[in-house]
């Protein structure tokens, strides 16, 4: 048969692939920002699932209302500022009322953001019929801990406007961490004319809503895998705002995050992890920020009562060479954790010393060190004790990469260095992981908490008797007095405070009731022109503060 | 016809039902709740959670409920997007994934044809053997693997097309060709053999002896004898692109819908891991449904039984 070189067909292909050869040079990989100083792109790791400040859940939903709204208090890098409040409040009656006088601040439809505006969202979020999974927080405003149990109604919540601008805030007992508590977005004012206009669709998209932060999200409705922060020109604070525009793209694929960034439509390509970060560590773009979330083991005391011995857990602890856990495994994405406290959270009020850095917190390093003989000598005296001669451990660990590198890091090193331990690696889901956790089905596991708050308290609390997450089931009646004590008696006295907190945290450690691995990072890479990313506390970044160079 | 027809759509119904209850209660069995924060939330208000979302009620309860709801065309509103409704959910994320499914049939049926042909044609030469080499290579190669090879060098290495995202018609193109490999490779085997047959068959020689040209006897003759068949691995085809697509979707950060379905299963969003699953069972069924209409169509001896006289 001879072939017929001008087939109608081939020419048909051909013209079509030349066309869409074409149509890629005529719209080429491009800068997303245009070389535009005044605006960024960056990474998100997942879309925006709820605009709405009473119902968000996650990291990238809070970051996007930290960006957008505003409450009493801001965080500018590490300091906490005043926002819609005119000043930080000194609380009164022994701690428990605080009187905030407001700022005159715009909503970006030109209302007022009044003390209305507060009450309204507060009562909004412990409204049972809200269902918010975060009205937990509220706990310690007065009366809220009854509502969210549906006891009492939304209208008696210790909060109250004494005038346009004047709020008055009561709690049951003193939270000596209020202030910081008052920059999460959980607390931020909502304005009620919009909410109850746009009624179940708010936070849904962007179209309707109005916003009180320094910028203003544009053109954006639920799902949506990309988005734009403009600058709020309604803000009161519009004049510090450098940039004009943030742009955010939502990246799953690492490999097209690092072409996006390295072909520069991503000025900063964020929450790198596992292969991608340890690639990277040396490249001059990369940097790490801490962040207020620590990883550790649980050892299921209840299941097997021979970890209740604490020469056992000790040995166990001893093993783990934390050093090269986060920079092996963890490709330099974690920090070496020696207390369930995370560092660079909180600071001594007098002194500023880091929480995880005093005296005794440094002294302690001796039970999270890699100490393989220790380990082995305490391992054998505990065994004795607890009359075995072996021990086998299922680990129940998540399934994602990382966690099985760790797991199996853990693994080896403890068989090797405990004799007659046995472990069994079980690599699962994270949500069954959390449920055989929280049903007590595992003999040790992995973990993981992340701060609501930056307080000490807020890890400390989880290893108490009786905490829904301690479920190790660790108890110690002497770490429950101090931590009672710190929450309660001398709530309203930072030196006796900070002290009781300490002692919590000498006696968990010492313990070893919780075995703390790593403190989690934020990795980044950032263009050398990009500056201002600086972390908050609270775990985002102040994106009013950032700019281009 | 018409009996044929209602009693395959009668089975599409049926088949649908079933998938919709065995989804139903495999997602039951799924560990753990649909709640984000289910770490940090007390007992207390897990439990009210519960009562609120209905979750406290016997299963079989929920079930029906779920049934109920369904046949009034209510698919639930998500979990991990609060109160966005799952219809609208699919809906505006349906439009790229059907862009990119339409441009990755089109490109890989019309040049799976083209090479098959020539296949054919040139049967036994070099023009066959690189045919067959290509055919091969797009069976065997997964779409996402050459999903990340042709962003690497065509979008990151030459700058020739984006490397990823969404702007537009350049951004299809990467993506498109990924997932074209398949059906490309797919139809120009199926092509080749059956043209090969073919242009062995009596009424080509006849064609011939009336002295047709070789361009009249392969275009009338050839090629559209050879498509019926063609026919056959369109429907599973479009699946194979269906389910492909959410990866090469998340490889290139593209708003479809295999890329929410993905995050759906992650978070527990019962009702959009329900809703999307039925969306793509009518898909599948009703691709299934036109190719078998559509052959009853050519083939009367299909909808008659087999044996039947046409």
């Amino acid at each position: 048969m001879k072939f017929f070189r001008h087939h109608k067909l081939i020419s048909v292909a051909l013209v079509g692939a030349a066309a869409l050869t074409l149509a890629g040079l005529i719209n080429p990989a491009h800068a997303a920002d245009g070389g535009d100083k005044k605006t960024l792109s960056v990474s998100a790791k997942a879309p925006i699932n709820t605009m709405d400040s009473s119902l968000n859940t996650d990291a990238y939903g809070a970051q996007s209302l930290n960006n957008t709204m505003e409450g009493l208090y801001r965080f500018t890098g590490q300091k906490l500022e005043p926002a819609v409040a005119k000043s930080i409040a000194k609380p009164t009656n022994d701690g428990k009322r605080y009187t905030i006088d407001l700022k005159k601040t715009k909503w970006s439809n030109g209302d007022p953001v009044t003390a209305n505006d507060f009450v309204y969202a507060w009562r909004r979020i412990v409204d049972p019929k809200t269902a918010s999974q975060y009205s937990y927080i509220y706990s310690g405003i007065k009366n809220a801990d009854a509502i969210t149990a549906g006891k009492k109604k939304p209208d008696q919540l210790g909060i109250k406007a004494l005038g346009p601008y004047k709020l008055q805030i009561d709690l049951d007992h003193p939270i000596p961490f209020f202030d910081t508590l008052m920059s999460s977005s959980q607390f931020y004012p909502l304005n009620q004319k919009v909410v109850e206009k746009l009624g179940d669709q708010y936070g849904l998209a962007s179209k309707g809503m109005v916003f009180n932060g320094p910028y203003k999200l544009q053109n954006w409705k639920v799902g949506d895998t990309e988005w734009t922060d403009v600058k709020n020109t309604s803000y009161w604070n519009a004049k510090n705002v450098k940039l004009n525009k943030v742009k955010y793209y939502t990246i799953s694929d690492p490999n097209t995050g690092l072409n996006l960034y390295d072909t520069n439509v991503l000025d900063r390509y964020q929450n790198l992890n596992g292969d991608t970060a340890r690639q990277l560590a040396n490249s001059k773009d990369f940097s790490t920020d801490p962040a207020n979330s620590t990883y550790y083991l649980e050892l299921n005391q209840k299941k097997i009562p021979a970890l209740k011995n604490a020469k056992l857990r000790q040995a166990m602890s001893l093993t783990i060479n934390r050093n090269d856990l986060s920079n092996i495994i963890l490709g330099k994405t974690g920090i070496p954790a020696h207390s369930l406290v995370p560092s660079k959270m909180s600071k001594n009020p007098q002194t500023g010393k880091d929480f995880v850095k005093t005296d005794q917190a440094m002294a302690d390093r001796k039970y999270t060190a890699y100490n393989p003989t220790l380990a082995k000598k305490l391992w054998q005296e505990g065994m004795k004790e607890t009359g075995q001669k072996e021990l086998n451990l299922t680990f129940t660990a998540d399934n994602t990469d990382t966690t099985k590198k760790l797991a199996e890091y853990l693994q080896n090193n403890m068989e090797k260095d405990l004799p007659g331990l046995k472990m069994t690696i079980s690599s699962v889901p994270f949500k069954t992981r959390l449920q055989r956790e929280a049903s007590g089905e595992f003999d040790m596991a992995t973990s993981a908490w992340s701060a609501d708050y930056p307080d000490p308290t807020n890890f400390l609390d989880l290893a108490t008797t009786g905490n829904p997450q301690n479920n190790g089931k660790w108890s110690n009646k002497g770490f429950d007095e101090q931590e009672k004590a710190a929450t309660s008696t001398n709530a309203n006295n930072p030196t006796a405070r900070w002290q009781n907190m300490q002692n919590a945290q000498h006696i968990l450690t010492q313990e070893q009731g919780i075995i703390p691995m790593y403190q989690d990072t934020t990795a980044s890479l950032t263009k050398p022109d990009v500056r201002g990313f600086n972390i908050t506390p609270t775990g985002q970044y102040d994106m009013a503060a950032v700019y281009k160079k | 016809m018409t009996k044929y027809i209602l009693k395959r759509i009668f089975y599409l119904l049926l088949t649908l039902l079933i998938i919709a209850s065995i989804t139903f209660f495999m997602m039951k069995g799924l560990p753990g709740t649909p709640y984000t924060n289910q770490a940090k939330m007390s007992p207390a208000q897990l439990t009210m959670m519960n009562h609120k979302y209905g979750f406290d009620k016997p299963l079989y309860v929920q079930y029906f409920i779920y049934m109920g709801n369904l046949l009034h065309g209510d698919l639930g509103t998500s979990f991990q997007f609060n109160n966005q409704p799952v219809t609208q959910l699919i809906g505006d994320h349906i439009g790229p994934s059907m862009q990119l499914g339409l441009q990755a049939m089109i490109v890989g049926t019309v040049l799976g044809i083209i090479l098959g042909s020539i296949a054919a044609i040139r049967k036994n030469s070099w023009v066959d053997a690189t045919a067959t080499i290509v055919s091969i290579l797009g069976l065997s190669i997964p779409s996402f693997v050459l999903a990340i090879l042709l962003q690497y060098y065509l979008g990151y290495k030459w700058q020739l097309f984006p490397v990823a995202l969404w702007h537009g018609f350049s951004y299809s193109i990467l993506p498109t060709l990924a997932l074209a490999a398949f059906p490309l490779a797919s139809i120009a085997r199926y092509m080749r053999t059956e043209m090969v047959d073919v242009l062995h068959s009596d009424y080509i020689e006849l064609a011939k002896a009336k002295g047709d040209t070789s361009r009249q006897v392969i275009i009338k003759h050839a090629i559209r004898n050879s498509l019926i068949p063609i026919i056959t691995v369109i429907g599973p085809m479009a699946v194979s692109i269906m389910t492909g697509s959410m990866v090469v979707e998340s490889i290139f950060s593209i708003p479809g819908i295999g890329n929410q379905f993905v995050q759906s299963i992650l978070t527990n969003d019962y009702p959009t891991i329900m809703g999307l699953t039925i969306f793509y069972s009518v898909l599948m069924v009703s691709i299934i449904l036109i190719v078998d209409i559509l052959y009853g169509i050519i083939d009367p001896r299909i909808r008659l039984g087999k044996g039947g006289k046409a």
